[in-house]
C-alpha cells in the first residue's frame, strides 16, 4: 500500500492574523502543517502499519508545493513517521487551487500511489477545492470529508464514512482513489487496515513527532523538484484583490423583558 | 469546574537566540557524542516539545491544581490525565533527550534537555516532578550503581516503565540531613533491611507507574554520626525479583499551598513487614556523596522549574496587559471622555513588564550558560579547559537554584500585580504560578543552604580559582565593551560590580580567619544575590551587544527587529536596576552590620 499525502504549510492558526496594506502580513508568522493535512498524515500512517507491533507495512510519501522553508514542515511529517518527502519549489503567491491540483497530478503520475489522502481544506484559505480538482484531473473516484476508512481485505478498495446532515454515509471506492479527511479521522478507532488488530486503541488525535522520529527524519529521502521538472506551467486564475478583517461586532444590549426584545427587534433592528 | 485549556506560552525565539546566537550550541553539534545532532534537529525538538506541552500537560495544569492528589487506604490517586500524559511523554521520548542511547535515549546536549525542561515545567510544574525525579534516580544509579543495578533499573527508569523518588528528609532531619535516623541493617545475602520514616517525599506514592524506585538515605549500624555515616539505598516499592510488595507504606499526603498535583508523602519503610533495599554500588558511607549528584541534578531542575513558571507568568501578564482596557492614556488624564487604553500603555505596568522580562531572560541565560558548561565537561578530554568548565558549572548551580527560585516567586507575584484584582482570582493562571513557585526556594536545600554552599564550598574550590576565572571572564567582557556607545555606561558599572564582588569574597575569607565567622551566614544570601545579578547583568549586556550587531544588519521592516530591540531594553533595565544594588550591598556588608545577631531573642 502506497499513499501520497499532499501537505501545506500555513501560518499558525492560533496566532492573530496581521493585515497590512490590504494584504496578510506574514513576515513574523510561525508556520505549521495545516491541521487537516496533519490528520491525513496520521490516517496514512495508521493505514500502513501494525500499531501493536510498531512495524510499517506500506509507504507514505508526503509532498508539498511551497518555498524553501516549507522543507521544515515536510521534516516534521517525516518525524511523525512518513517514509519519504517530495518538495516542489514554488512561491505561495504563484499558486492557486487549480495549479496545486495540476502539480499534484504530475506527482501522482510519477509515483502511482494506491491512494491520495489529503486534508479536506487548508485552514488558511479554507477553499476546500484541491482534493476534488485532483480527482477530476486524474479521473479517479473520490470521497471527501472522510470520518473513517476501512481497507478491504484484498487491498483493492476501501470503505469511507462521511458525516453528512442526514447521518453517516458510507462509500465504497475502488483504489486508486482520492480521499480528503475531516477531523474525526484521527479518533481512536477510525482506521481499519486489516493489519493492526481491531482491539488496538489509538490515542485521539495525530501522533506527535517523537524524539526518535526527529532523529530518523534527517536520514529519510527528500526529493527536490521544480514545477517545470514536472511539466507544469501557468499562472493562477484566482487573484487576491484585498484582505480585510471582518467588521468589529457592535456591543450587545441587555433587555429587561421579551416584550422589549421584540420591540427592539422590530423597530430598531428591523429584523421582524 | 475548571476547563482543560492550555494557557502556557513560551518564547521560543529567546531559546533559539540563547542556543545559537549567544552560546554557540552549534559548535558542539554534528561531531563526537552529538554526531547525529544538527541545528535542524534542535529546532525541531524545541517546536515539537512546545507543541506537546501545549497539547498534553498545559491543558491539565489548572484542573490538576484544583483537584490535587487524593489519598485513600494508603493509595494516592493523581489528577485526571496524568497517567495518559506520562504515557504520551515516554512515547514521545522527550525525557530521553540527554540520555545515553544504551538506555533508550538520544544522547543530545544537556543544554537542549534543560531548555525542553523549561517548557515542561512551565506548562505543568507539578506533573513534571514525576518524570524529573525519575530521571534523577536513574542518573545516580547510572553513575554509582553496580553493572547489575544499572541493568535492572536504568532503562526502566529512563523509559518511564518505573518512576523514582529521592528520600532524604525525616521529621527531625530537614536542612540538617545528617540527623537522619532511618536504619539499614545488612542481611546475609548482602541486601539490607530498611526501617524508618521519611517525610515530604515528592511523588512518593501515586498511581502513574506500577512500581516506584525510592532512593533512600539511611544509616548502617555503628556508622558515624552526621552525613558521613549515611549510605544510599535502592528501595523499590514492589520487589524487582518478583517477590511482591516491599512494605513501603504511604501513611499520608500533605495539603499544600501549591504544586497540588505532585503528591508529597510520608513514607514508612518496613511497616508491617520487612522492607528490603540494596546499597548503591558496593561501599557503605558514601551515600551523601552519591546523593549530591542527584541533588545537583535536582537543584538545576528546581532553578529550571523557577524559570519555567516565571516565564509562563510573564507571558500571561503580557497578554493580559495588551487586552485589559483601563483609564485614559496619561497625556489625556484630565479628560474623562478620552478613550480607554490597554494597561500596557501605562508607565508602571510597562515598568513591571520590563522587570519581569529582564529577570526571566536573565535566569534563562544563566540556565543555558550552566547547560553549556555541563555539555563541555561531558565532551572534553581531561585538562585545563575541562577543569575550567567544571568549575564554572559548580559555581553556577547554587545561583541557578536560589536566584532562579527566588525570582520565580517575585516574577509571579508581579504578574498578579499586573493583572490587578483579576490576577488574584482563580479565573486566571497567575495565582497558581505564584503558589506553585513558593516551594522552589525551600526544597532541594533551602536557598540559605544554597548560599552557604556557595560561600562555604564553591568560592574556595581549587583555592578560589573557579571564582577567579568567573571574574576574569567578566573582566574580559568589560575590557572589550566598555567603550560601547549606548551600553558602555552599564558595562563599566558591571566592571565595578565584579570588583566589589571579588572584594566581598576576600572579606569572607578575612571573617573566616579573623574570628568573625558568624558574619558569613549572615551575609551569604546577600552575596548569592549579588553574584547572581552581576552574572545576569553580564549575560544580558552580552545579549544586547549581539542584538546591536544584528540590528545593524537587519532591514528596517524586518519583523525580528522587535525581538532584538527588546534584548537591548531587557539589559539596560536590568543592569540599570541591579548593578547599583551590588555596589550598595558590598558597602553594606563592609560595614559588618550584626543587628540580627546582636538583638536578643527576647527583643524580637
Ligand atoms: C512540597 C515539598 C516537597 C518536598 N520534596 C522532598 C523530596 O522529594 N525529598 C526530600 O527528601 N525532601 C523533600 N522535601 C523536604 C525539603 O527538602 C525540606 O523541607 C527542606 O530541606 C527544609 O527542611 P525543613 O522543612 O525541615 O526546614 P528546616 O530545616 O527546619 O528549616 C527551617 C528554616 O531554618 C533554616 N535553617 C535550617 N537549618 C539552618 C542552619 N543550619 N543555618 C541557618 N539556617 C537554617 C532554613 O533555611 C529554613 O529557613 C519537600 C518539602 C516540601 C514542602
Amino acid at each position: 500500500m502506497k499513499i501520497l499525502v499532499p501537505v501545506k504549510r500555513v501560518p499558525d492558526p492560533e496566532l492573530k492574523a496581521n493585515i497590512k496594506d490590504g494584504k496578510l502580513d506574514l513576515s513574523g508568522a510561525q508556520w505549521v502543517v495545516n491541521t487537516f493535512d496533519e490528520y491525513a498524515v496520521e490516517a496514512a500512517l495508521r493505514l500502513t502499519e501494525n500499531a501493536d507491533e510498531g512495524s510499517r507495512d506500506g509507504e507514505v510519501v508526503v509532498v508539498t508545493i511551497g518555498p524553501d522553508d516549507a522543507a521544515v514542515q515536510l521534516r516534521s511529517c517525516l518525524a511523525m513517521g512518513a517514509d519519504r518527502a517530495i518538495h516542489v519549489a514554488s512561491e505561495d503567491a504563484n499558486l492557486d487551487s487549480l495549479l496545486v491540483a495540476k502539480t499534484l497530478k504530475a506527482v501522482y503520475d510519477e509515483e502511482k500511489p494506491d491512494m491520495v489522502l489529503l486534508g479536506k481544506q487548508a485552514v488558511d484559505g479554507d477553499t476546500n477545492q484541491v482534493g476534488q480538482m485532483l480527482a477530476a484531473l486524474l479521473n479517479l473516484p473520490q470521497a471527501t470529508f472522510a470520518a473513517s476508512i476501512e481497507l478491504a481485505d484484498d487491498g483493492k478498495a476501501c470503505v469511507v464514512s462521511r458525516e453528512v446532515d442526514a447521518g453517516v454515509e458510507f462509500k465504497k471506492l475502488p483504489l486508486p482513489a482520492v480521499v480528503t479527511v475531516d477531523l474525526r479521522i484521527v479518533s481512536p478507532t477510525s482506521i481499519t487496515n486489516g493489519i493492526t488488530p481491531e482491539s488496538h486503541e489509538y490515542a485521539d488525535g495525530p501522533r506527535y513527532a517523537s524524539l526518535k522520529g526527529i532523529m530518523k527524519a534527517k536520514k529519510k529521502p527528500m526529493d527536490n523538484k521544480t514545477m517545470a521538472d514536472l511539466g507544469v506551467s501557468g499562472s493562477p486564475v484566482v487573484k487576491e484583490l484585498e484582505v480585510t478583517l471582518p467588521e468589529a461586532r457592535a456591543a450587545g444590549q441587555i433587555v429587561e423583558s421579551v416584550e422589549e426584545l421584540v420591540k427592539k427587534l422590530s423597530e430598531e433592528a428591523k429584523a421582524l | 469546574m475548571s476547563q482543560n485549556i492550555n494557557r502556557y506560552r513560551c518564547d521560543l525565539r529567546d531559546l533559539q537566540f540563547l542556543l545559537f546566537e549567544q552560546f554557540g550550541l552549534q559548535e558542539i553539534l554534528g561531531k563526537g557524542k552529538h554526531a547525529d545532532w544538527g541545528q535542524e534537529e534542535v529546532n525541531m525538538v524545541l517546536s515539537e516539545v512546545y507543541k506537546w506541552v501545549c497539547d498534553v500537560t498545559g491543558p491539565i495544569n489548572e484542573s490538576a491544581d484544583r483537584v490535587g492528589c487524593k489519598f485513600e487506604n494508603g493509595e494516592v490517586k493523581t489528577p485526571a490525565g496524568f497517567k495518559e500524559a506520562w504515557k504520551s511523554l515516554y512515547e514521545a521520548g522527550w525525557r530521553g533527550l540527554g540520555v545515553d542511547e544504551k538506555y533508550g535515549g538520544q544522547g543530545g546536549p544537556s543544554t537542549l534537555a534543560l531548555t525542553a525542561n523549561e517548557m515542561m515545567s512551565g506548562a505543568n510544574t507539578a506533573f513534571n516532578m514525576y518524570p524529573g525525579l525519575t530521571q534523577g534516580a536513574a542518573e545516580v544509579i547510572e553513575h554509582f550503581g553496580t553493572d547489575e543495578q544499572k541493568k535492572t533499573f536504568c532503562k526502566n527508569l529512563y523509559t518511564g516503565v518505573w518512576s523514582g523518588t529521592m528520600c532524604l528528609t525525616e521529621p527531625h532531619a530537614g536542612s540538617d540531613v545528617g540527623a537522619a535516623t532511618t536504619k539499614a541493617v545488612k542481611l546475609d545475602d548482602g541486601r539490607y533491611k530498611i526501617e524508618g520514616t521519611k517525610i515530604f517525599i515528592s511523588c512518593g506514592q501515586h498511581d502513574i507507574t506500577d512500581n516506584i524506585i525510592h532512593m533512600v538515605l539511611a544509616r548502617t549500624p555503628g556508622a558515624a554520626a552526621g552525613t558521613k555515616g549515611l549510605s544510599l539505598f535502592i528501595v523499590p516499592r514492589e520487589s524487582v525479583d518478583g517477590s511482591g510488595y516491599n512494605n513501603v507504606v504511604c501513611a499520608s499526603i500533605e495539603h499544600k499551598m501549591g504544586i497540588n498535583a505532585s503528591s508529597t508523602c510520608v513514607l514508612n519503610f518496613g511497616e508491617g513487614g520487612d522492607c528490603i533495599g540494596e546499597l548503591v554500588g558496593t561501599v557503605e558511607g558514601v551515600g551523601m556523596k552519591q546523593m549530591f549528584l542527584l541533588m545537583n541534578f535536582a537543584r538545576i531542575g528546581v532553578g529550571t522549574q523557577g524559570l519555567g513558571v516565571a516565564a509562563a507568568a510573564y507571558q500571561s501578564a503580557l497578554e493580559y496587559a495588551k487586552e485589559r482596557l483601563q483609564g485614559p492614556h496619561m497625556k489625556n488624564f484630565k479628560n474623562p471622555e478620552a478613550p480607554k487604553v490597554p494597561i500596557i500603555e501605562h508607565a508602571d505596568v510597562r515598568r513591571m513588564l520590563l522587570e519581569m522580562k529582564g529577570r526571566t531572560e536573565g535566569i534563562r541565560a544563566l540556565v543555558v550558560k550552566l547547560g553549556m558548561h555541563a555539555d563541555k565537561v561531558d565532551i572534553l578530554e581531561d585538562g585545563d579547559q575541562k577543569t575550567y568548565e567544571k568549575g564554572q558549572l559548580d559555581l553556577l548551580v547554587p545561583l541557578v537554584k536560589a536566584y532562579g527560585s527566588d525570582q520565580a516567586y517575585e516574577v509571579a507575584t508581579t504578574a498578579i500585580q499586573v493583572y490587578g484584582g483579576a490576577g488574584y482570582l482563580q479565573d486566571h493562571p497567575v495565582e497558581q504560578h505564584c503558589r506553585d513557585a513558593k516551594i522552589f526556594s525551600i526544597y532541594e536545600g533551602t536557598n540559605h543552604i544554597q548560599a552557604l554552599d556557595l560561600v562555604g564550598r564553591q568560592l574556595g574550590q581549587r583555592g578560589g580559582a573557579n571564582f577567579q576565572a568567573f571574574l576574569k571572564d567578566i573582566g574580559a567582557f568589560v575590557a572589550k565593551n566598555s567603550e560601547n556607545e549606548t551600553l558602555g555606561k552599564h558595562v563599566k558599572e558591571l566592571g565595578q560590580a565584579a570588583q566589589s564582588l571579588g572584594a566581598t569574597a576576600m572579606r569572607f575569607l578575612g571573617w573566616f580567619q579573623g574570628g568573625k565567622a558568624q558574619l558569613v551566614p549572615l551575609s551569604a544570601n546577600i552575596f548569592l544575590k549579588m553574584m547572581s545579578t552581576t552574572a545576569i547583568s553580564w549575560l544580558l549586556l552580552e545579549q544586547a551587544i549581539i542584538a546591536e550587531g544584528k540590528l545593524a544588519e537587519l532591514a528596517e521592516h524586518d519583523s525580528d527587529r522587535a525581538f532584538y530591540e527588546g534584548k537591548r531594553y531587557s539589559a539596560i533595565h536590568y543592569a540599570g536596576l541591579e548593578l547599583g544594588q551590588v555596589l550598595n550591598n558590598a558597602k553594606y556588608l563592609g560595614e559588618e552590620n550584626q543587628a540580627p545577631m546582636e538583638i536578643s531573642t527576647a527583643s524580637f
